[in-house]
Protein backbone atom coordinates (compact mmCIF):
# COMPACT_ATOMS: atom_id res chain seq x y z
CA UNK A 1 0.00 0.00 0.00
CA UNK A 2 1.48 3.34 -1.01
CA UNK A 3 1.44 6.37 1.28
CA UNK A 4 -0.95 8.15 -1.11
CA UNK A 5 -3.59 5.45 -0.76
CA UNK A 6 -4.15 6.54 2.86
CA UNK A 7 -5.84 9.71 1.64
CA UNK A 8 -6.84 8.85 -1.93
CA UNK A 9 -8.17 5.30 -2.20
CA UNK A 10 -9.57 2.36 -0.29
CA UNK A 11 -11.92 2.23 2.68
CA UNK A 12 -9.57 4.25 4.88
CA UNK A 13 -8.27 3.66 8.37
CA UNK A 14 -10.09 4.94 11.42
CA UNK A 15 -9.05 5.79 14.95
CA UNK A 16 -11.56 4.88 17.64
CA UNK A 17 -11.33 6.66 20.99
CA UNK A 18 -14.49 6.24 23.08
CA UNK A 19 -17.36 7.93 21.26
CA UNK A 20 -14.90 9.63 18.89
CA UNK A 21 -14.26 7.97 15.54
CA UNK A 22 -12.11 9.80 13.02
CA UNK A 23 -10.26 8.78 9.86
CA UNK A 24 -6.48 8.83 9.91
CA UNK A 25 -6.58 11.25 6.93
CA UNK A 26 -8.77 13.76 8.76
CA UNK A 27 -6.76 13.39 11.98
CA UNK A 28 -3.55 14.02 10.01
CA UNK A 29 -5.00 17.17 8.42
CA UNK A 30 -6.13 18.51 11.82
CA UNK A 31 -2.65 17.76 13.20
CA UNK A 32 -0.99 19.64 10.32
CA UNK A 33 -3.35 22.60 10.85
CA UNK A 34 -2.53 22.76 14.58
CA UNK A 35 1.19 22.56 13.72
CA UNK A 36 0.78 25.41 11.19
CA UNK A 37 -1.05 27.48 13.82
CA UNK A 38 1.73 26.99 16.37
CA UNK A 39 4.42 27.74 13.77
CA UNK A 40 2.58 30.92 12.76
CA UNK A 41 2.79 32.09 16.37
CA UNK A 42 6.44 31.25 17.06
CA UNK A 43 8.26 31.62 13.73
CA UNK A 44 9.54 35.23 13.38
CA UNK A 45 8.10 37.22 10.48
CA UNK A 46 10.74 38.65 8.12
CA UNK A 47 10.95 42.44 8.27
CA UNK A 48 12.96 44.61 5.91
CA UNK A 49 13.37 47.97 7.60
CA UNK A 50 14.22 48.58 11.25
CA UNK A 51 13.21 52.22 10.88
CA UNK A 52 9.65 51.10 10.19
CA UNK A 53 9.60 49.22 13.50
CA UNK A 54 10.70 52.33 15.36
CA UNK A 55 7.87 54.31 13.78
CA UNK A 56 5.36 51.66 14.79
CA UNK A 57 4.64 50.59 11.25
CA UNK A 58 5.73 47.80 9.00
CA UNK A 59 5.61 47.26 5.26
CA UNK B 1 -25.97 72.45 -14.04
CA UNK B 2 -22.94 70.76 -15.46
CA UNK B 3 -19.88 72.94 -15.88
CA UNK B 4 -18.11 70.58 -18.22
CA UNK B 5 -18.74 67.12 -19.59
CA UNK B 6 -18.44 64.65 -16.71
CA UNK B 7 -17.95 67.35 -14.05
CA UNK B 8 -20.66 68.48 -11.63
CA UNK B 9 -21.14 71.97 -10.22
CA UNK B 10 -20.57 72.34 -6.43
CA UNK B 11 -24.34 72.68 -5.86
CA UNK B 12 -25.03 69.40 -7.63
CA UNK B 13 -22.35 67.61 -5.60
CA UNK B 14 -24.11 68.55 -2.35
CA UNK B 15 -27.70 67.96 -3.46
CA UNK B 16 -29.01 65.40 -0.91
CA UNK B 17 -32.07 64.59 -3.05
CA UNK B 18 -29.85 63.21 -5.77
CA UNK B 19 -29.50 59.46 -5.02
CA UNK B 20 -26.28 59.27 -7.06
CA UNK B 21 -24.73 61.86 -4.73
CA UNK B 22 -25.90 59.99 -1.67
CA UNK B 23 -24.57 56.69 -3.03
CA UNK B 24 -21.23 58.30 -3.94
CA UNK B 25 -20.97 59.75 -0.44
CA UNK B 26 -21.65 56.36 1.09
CA UNK B 27 -19.11 54.59 -1.13
CA UNK B 28 -16.46 57.24 -0.38
CA UNK B 29 -17.11 56.86 3.34
CA UNK B 30 -16.91 53.05 3.43
CA UNK B 31 -13.27 53.08 4.52
CA UNK B 32 -11.11 55.93 5.85
CA UNK B 33 -9.02 57.73 3.20
CA UNK B 34 -5.98 55.68 2.18
CA UNK B 35 -7.17 52.53 3.97
CA UNK B 36 -8.70 50.71 1.01
CA UNK B 37 -5.33 49.31 -0.10
CA UNK B 38 -2.78 50.43 2.52
CA UNK B 39 0.92 49.76 1.97
CA UNK B 40 1.82 50.12 5.65
CA UNK B 41 0.44 48.35 8.71
CA UNK B 42 0.97 48.64 12.49
CA UNK B 43 4.13 46.82 13.60
CA UNK B 44 2.19 44.07 15.41
CA UNK B 45 0.83 42.88 12.04
CA UNK B 46 4.35 41.58 11.24
CA UNK B 47 3.40 38.06 12.37
CA UNK B 48 2.59 34.95 10.34
CA UNK B 49 -0.75 34.60 12.14
CA UNK B 50 -1.98 37.72 10.33
CA UNK B 51 -1.23 36.10 6.96
CA UNK B 52 -3.98 33.49 7.07
CA UNK B 53 -6.83 35.86 6.22
CA UNK B 54 -5.25 36.85 2.92
CA UNK B 55 -4.23 33.22 2.27
CA UNK B 56 -7.93 32.31 2.60
CA UNK B 57 -8.82 35.07 0.17
CA UNK B 58 -6.21 34.07 -2.44
CA UNK B 59 -7.19 30.39 -2.33
CA UNK B 60 -10.84 31.47 -2.67
CA UNK B 61 -9.87 33.29 -5.87
CA UNK B 62 -8.42 29.99 -7.20
CA UNK B 63 -11.63 28.20 -6.15
CA UNK B 64 -13.78 30.66 -8.11
CA UNK B 65 -11.48 30.70 -11.16
CA UNK B 66 -11.27 26.89 -11.38
CA UNK B 67 -15.05 26.68 -10.82
CA UNK B 68 -15.58 29.03 -13.79
CA UNK B 69 -13.39 26.79 -15.96
CA UNK B 70 -15.35 23.70 -14.81
CA UNK B 71 -18.65 25.38 -15.71
CA UNK B 72 -17.43 25.82 -19.31
CA UNK B 73 -17.25 22.06 -19.88
CA UNK B 74 -20.54 20.97 -18.32
CA UNK B 75 -21.43 18.57 -15.52
CA UNK B 76 -19.68 15.47 -16.92
CA UNK B 77 -16.59 17.11 -18.39
CA UNK B 78 -14.39 16.60 -15.34
CA UNK B 79 -14.97 12.83 -15.48
CA UNK B 80 -14.10 12.20 -19.11
CA UNK B 81 -11.14 14.45 -20.03
CA UNK B 82 -7.68 14.79 -18.51
CA UNK B 83 -7.94 18.62 -18.49
CA UNK B 84 -11.33 18.39 -16.81
CA UNK B 85 -9.97 15.95 -14.26
CA UNK B 86 -7.03 18.26 -13.54
CA UNK B 87 -9.29 21.32 -13.21
CA UNK B 88 -11.58 19.36 -10.90
CA UNK B 89 -8.58 18.50 -8.71
CA UNK B 90 -7.46 22.16 -8.65
CA UNK B 91 -10.99 23.09 -7.58
CA UNK B 92 -11.05 20.45 -4.84
CA UNK B 93 -7.63 21.18 -3.39
CA UNK B 94 -8.09 24.96 -3.48
CA UNK B 95 -11.28 24.41 -1.49
CA UNK B 96 -9.33 22.26 0.99
CA UNK B 97 -6.74 25.02 1.34
CA UNK B 98 -9.44 27.71 1.67
CA UNK B 99 -11.05 25.88 4.57
CA UNK B 100 -7.72 25.00 6.18
CA UNK B 101 -6.53 28.61 6.06
CA UNK B 102 -9.97 29.89 7.10
CA UNK B 103 -10.01 27.69 10.22
CA UNK B 104 -6.47 28.73 11.23
CA UNK B 105 -7.55 32.37 10.61
CA UNK B 106 -10.57 31.69 12.87
CA UNK B 107 -8.38 30.18 15.62
CA UNK B 108 -6.03 33.17 15.51
CA UNK B 109 -8.86 35.71 15.63
CA UNK B 110 -10.70 33.82 18.38
CA UNK B 111 -7.67 33.67 20.69
CA UNK B 112 -6.92 37.37 20.16
CA UNK B 113 -10.61 38.26 20.77
CA UNK B 114 -10.83 39.98 17.41
CA UNK B 115 -14.30 41.41 18.14
CA UNK B 116 -12.71 44.07 20.40
CA UNK B 117 -12.73 47.76 19.44
CA UNK B 118 -16.12 47.91 17.67
CA UNK B 119 -15.19 44.95 15.47
CA UNK B 120 -18.24 42.84 16.38
CA UNK B 121 -19.69 43.13 12.87
CA UNK B 122 -16.35 42.07 11.38
CA UNK B 123 -16.37 38.98 13.60
CA UNK B 124 -20.03 38.16 12.89
CA UNK B 125 -19.64 38.59 9.13
CA UNK B 126 -16.72 36.15 9.31
CA UNK B 127 -18.80 33.64 11.29
CA UNK B 128 -21.63 33.93 8.75
CA UNK B 129 -19.15 33.59 5.89
CA UNK B 130 -17.74 30.42 7.46
CA UNK B 131 -21.25 28.91 7.78
CA UNK B 132 -22.29 29.82 4.22
CA UNK B 133 -18.98 28.48 2.91
CA UNK B 134 -19.73 25.11 4.51
CA UNK B 135 -23.13 25.11 2.75
CA UNK B 136 -21.44 26.01 -0.53
CA UNK B 137 -18.95 23.16 -0.26
CA UNK B 138 -21.80 20.81 0.70
CA UNK B 139 -23.67 21.63 -2.52
CA UNK B 140 -20.36 21.07 -4.33
CA UNK B 141 -20.16 17.53 -2.95
CA UNK B 142 -23.74 17.04 -4.20
CA UNK B 143 -22.75 18.28 -7.68
CA UNK B 144 -19.97 15.78 -8.38
CA UNK B 145 -22.33 13.76 -10.63
CA UNK B 146 -21.06 10.41 -9.34
CA UNK B 147 -22.04 7.72 -6.81
CA UNK B 148 -20.38 9.72 -4.01
CA UNK B 149 -22.75 12.67 -4.56
CA UNK B 150 -25.73 10.28 -4.68
CA UNK B 151 -24.67 8.65 -1.41
CA UNK B 152 -24.18 12.04 0.30
CA UNK B 153 -27.61 13.21 -0.91
CA UNK B 154 -29.21 10.01 0.37
CA UNK B 155 -27.56 10.48 3.77
CA UNK B 156 -28.46 14.19 4.02
CA UNK B 157 -32.10 14.14 2.92
CA UNK B 158 -33.60 12.71 6.11
CA UNK B 159 -31.92 15.21 8.39
CA UNK B 160 -32.84 18.19 6.21
CA UNK B 161 -36.41 16.94 5.65
CA UNK B 162 -36.92 16.45 9.39
CA UNK B 163 -36.42 20.20 9.96
CA UNK B 164 -38.52 21.25 6.95
CA UNK B 165 -35.67 22.48 4.76
CA UNK B 166 -36.31 19.79 2.13
CA UNK B 167 -39.44 21.62 0.95
CA UNK B 168 -37.32 24.22 -0.83
CA UNK B 169 -33.80 22.75 -0.65
CA UNK B 170 -34.01 19.24 -2.12
CA UNK B 171 -30.65 17.49 -1.96
CA UNK B 172 -32.00 14.71 -4.20
CA UNK B 173 -32.40 17.26 -7.02
CA UNK B 174 -28.90 17.53 -8.57
CA UNK B 175 -29.96 20.37 -10.91
CA UNK B 176 -31.13 22.51 -8.00
CA UNK B 177 -28.00 21.71 -5.97
CA UNK B 178 -25.74 22.57 -8.92
CA UNK B 179 -27.44 25.94 -9.42
CA UNK B 180 -27.21 26.69 -5.70
CA UNK B 181 -23.52 25.79 -5.93
CA UNK B 182 -22.61 27.84 -9.00
CA UNK B 183 -24.94 30.86 -8.75
CA UNK B 184 -26.71 31.67 -5.48
CA UNK B 185 -24.17 30.57 -2.88
CA UNK B 186 -21.06 31.96 -4.67
CA UNK B 187 -22.85 35.31 -4.95
CA UNK B 188 -23.59 35.27 -1.21
CA UNK B 189 -20.03 34.18 -0.37
CA UNK B 190 -18.62 36.90 -2.67
CA UNK B 191 -20.83 39.59 -1.15
CA UNK B 192 -20.05 38.52 2.43
CA UNK B 193 -16.32 38.40 1.62
CA UNK B 194 -16.52 41.95 0.26
CA UNK B 195 -18.40 43.15 3.39
CA UNK B 196 -15.88 41.35 5.64
CA UNK B 197 -12.89 42.95 3.89
CA UNK B 198 -14.49 46.42 3.92
CA UNK B 199 -15.14 46.05 7.67
CA UNK B 200 -11.52 44.96 8.26
CA UNK B 201 -10.26 47.98 6.29
CA UNK B 202 -12.78 50.25 8.02
CA UNK B 203 -11.85 49.33 11.60
CA UNK B 204 -8.25 48.24 11.00
CA UNK B 205 -6.52 44.99 11.95
CA UNK B 206 -7.18 44.01 15.56
CA UNK B 207 -4.14 44.55 17.84
CA UNK B 208 -2.84 41.73 20.06
CA UNK B 209 -4.36 41.56 23.57
CA UNK B 210 -1.27 42.88 25.33
CA UNK B 211 -0.96 45.80 22.86
CA UNK B 212 -4.59 46.69 23.60
CA UNK B 213 -3.98 46.66 27.36
CA UNK B 214 -0.94 48.92 26.99
CA UNK B 215 -2.82 51.29 24.72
Amino acid sequence: MSALSIVAEGPGKYVNWGVIQISVANLTIIGVMILLFILALVVPFPTHDEQDDQEGHSR
Amino acid sequence: MTTRAGELSPDEKKDPKNWTNRLRGRLEGLVPPGQALPDRQPVYVASWIYVFGVLTLTSLVVVIASGCVLSLGGVEWWHVTSLGHYTNSVHLWSVELTFGFMVIHLWGKFWMAAWRGKRAMTWMSGVLLFAISIGTSFTGFLSQSNFDSQWIAGQAKDGLNSVGIGAFFNVLNPGQMLLYHVVILPLVVGLLTLIHIILVRRHGVVPPLDADLEG
